[in-house]
């Protein structure tokens, strides 16, 4: 019996030798990527639907108060009057967008993968945050831009153009402002569970089912709860926010509902700081859960 | 109880996320409880409760949420198959889920509905609201079935139509109220016990036959649609 021969031979295989990317890398390749996601770019028609519907609407709606103030020379809703009323479209875009980002990876089980690479935990679920609040800042802002150049092209001279990004700027703040509280709070109910269907049934559940509390609060005899029942709802919340922080900008009905703050207009910044740190807290913390599994 | 109806009713008390159906009727309860205690006349909460809170966002949410579960969620899982290989004829598969998706939205909504208008003005209007809530379920029901069928998407599709329909241009254009069954519901509440909480500018003749319509109409649909069913995977 002959003994067994063995050969190792060549056949080629090489180690990567090349550079290697590291964490900024893989965090900047997942915003981007979750960017695209809330859009649906890359993706097929279908996941464009509900997305590009809703950006339709918005600059519908932009260039329709655009072209009233052109010809009219009236100014119907201020740029941050614009974020306010487009709150359920806010709601909706977040409902399709944020399961999306997290209850796909979720429900495919492809979170290991992630974690494999030199990733750490907490920059996964910040990503897909930081992604989702650019897509609704993105949302919210880009139709401001275009009433804007709707409003700077019919002014007359420099000074006026002046005044209009003067009250552009803080409008785009306050944007980003509704973008971030109402990121935090989808992003977090998406990533309880992995099925799309009860995560977008789950976010409008939470935004919508606050604002009638909002409402009743604010007629029970008590002028203290009255003044902070806005507390109670996300929306409402970031419009306190607002009132407090630009009132000229927002309030231009000195009669209207939320207006009256009394002294409490830090308590509402405070909250927002408060609800927005508590979200991506409990984010982090359902992430290292998941991530353990 | 059909073998059918009997799969559907497990599928959706089985699991612990049915317990999300249960804050919304507690708070539209909570709220009301806490109004009429601290004396607020009920010309102030009626309609943030009773319209804004439970017709508006407890009714259809519940029904998106029931309606697409009944078969939506077994389309998605594909468990549908098993059920559409027995030699049963199709309406008797949509029929009983349509039965136990209304019957579960029904009653979840109805019960905190009467409480709260037992509370606002009296059994009468509590009643009243029951029954027309109790109405808008089937219809919202045989909506959410048939969506559930038409697109693999079926929850977005439901709340483009609450959210953006009923939501936004139904307080705008007043116009497309004629084709919102929130406002039926609220039309055929008013014509039962007529209080100045409830107002909308849709006629009670024209709801009742607008939401014999929309029921019996999106049933037929969706027995049509089930039997040229085609399985598929998950879209991307």
């Amino acid at each position: 019996m002959s003994e067994p021969t063995g050969v190792i031979h060549d056949i080629g295989y090489q180690r990567y030798t090349g550079p290697r990317l590291g964490r900024r890398q893989v965090f900047g390749a997942l915003y981007l990527h979750g960017v695209r996601t809330t859009f649906g770019l890359g993706r097929s028609a279908k996941a464009k639907i509900f997305p590009w519907l809703v950006v339709g609407i918005v600059f519908t709606f932009a260039a329709t108060l655009t072209a009233i103030r052109a010809q009219i020379g009236e100014m119907i809703l201020t740029y941050a009057q614009f974020a306010d009323n487009m709150s359920w479209l806010v709601i909706f875009f977040v409902a399709v967008a944020a399961p999306e980002l997290v209850s796909r990876d979720l429900r495919s089980g492809v979170l290991p993968l992630y974690f494999s690479r030199p990733l750490p935990r907490a920059d996964y679920p910040l990503a897909k945050l930081l992604a989702l609040v650019t897509a609704l800042w993105m949302l919210l802002g880009a139709p401001q831009l275009v009433m804007f150049l709707g409003g700077a092209f019919t002014a007359d001279g420099m000074r006026e153009v002046w005044d209009e990004l003067l009250d552009l700027l803080p409008a785009l703040l306050y944007a980003g402002l509704w973008a971030v509280v109402f990121a935090s709070v989808g992003l977090l109910v998406a990533s309880l569970t992995g099925k799309r269907a009860f995560a977008a049934g789950g976010i409008v559940a939470v935004f919508l089912m606050t604002t009638p509390i909002v409402g009743t609060l604010s007629i029970l005899p008590s002028t203290a709860v009255n003044q902070l029942a806005g507390l109670a709802s996300p929306s409402t919340l970031v419009q306190g926010v607002g009132i407090w922080a630009l009132r000229d900008l927002l309030v231009t009905d000195p009669d209207a509902g939320l207006s009256g703050l009394g002294p409490f207009g830090p308590v509402y910044a405070l909250a927002a700081v408060a609800l927005v740190a508590g979200c991506v807290t409990l984010l982090l913390a359902r992430y290292r859960k998941v991530a353990a599994r | 109880m059909s073998t059918v109806s009997w799969i559907t009713a497990r599928g959706l008390f089985g699991r612990r996320r049915f317990l999300m159906l249960l804050p919304l009727p507690l708070l539209l309860v909570a709220l009301a409880a806490i109004s009429h205690g601290m004396g607020v006349p009920p010309s102030d909460w009626g309609p943030p409760v009773l319209i804004g809170l439970g017709l508006a966002v407890v009714l259809p949410v519940v029904a998106l949420i029931v309606g697409t579960g009944v078969l939506g969620a077994e389309i998605d899982d594909g468990t549908v198959v098993h059920v559409l290989t027995t030699p049963l004829p199709r309406w008797q598969i949509v029929l009983p889920k349509l039965a136990v998706a209304a019957g579960v939205t029904a009653i979840t909504v109805a019960v905190p509905l009467y409480a709260a208008g037992l509370l606002a003005d009296s059994p009468r209007l509590g009643l009243a609201l029951a029954l027309a809530a109790s109405a808008g379920a089937v219809a919202y029901s045989a909506l959410f079935v048939a969506v559930s069928l038409l697109t693999r998407r079926p929850v977005l599709l439901g709340l483009v139509y609450v959210l953006i329909w009923e939501g936004l241009l139904g307080n705008v254009v007043t116009g497309t109220r004629v084709l919102s069954i929130q406002h039926y519901v609220i039309a055929l509440a008013d014509r039962i016990a007529p209080t100045n909480l409830l107002d909308t500018t849709v006629s009670a003749p024209l709801a009742v036959v607008m939401t014999v319509l929309v029921s019996v109409g999106f049933t037929l649909l969706a027995i049509d649609r089930l039997r040229s069913f085609s399985v598929a995977g998950e879209t991307s």
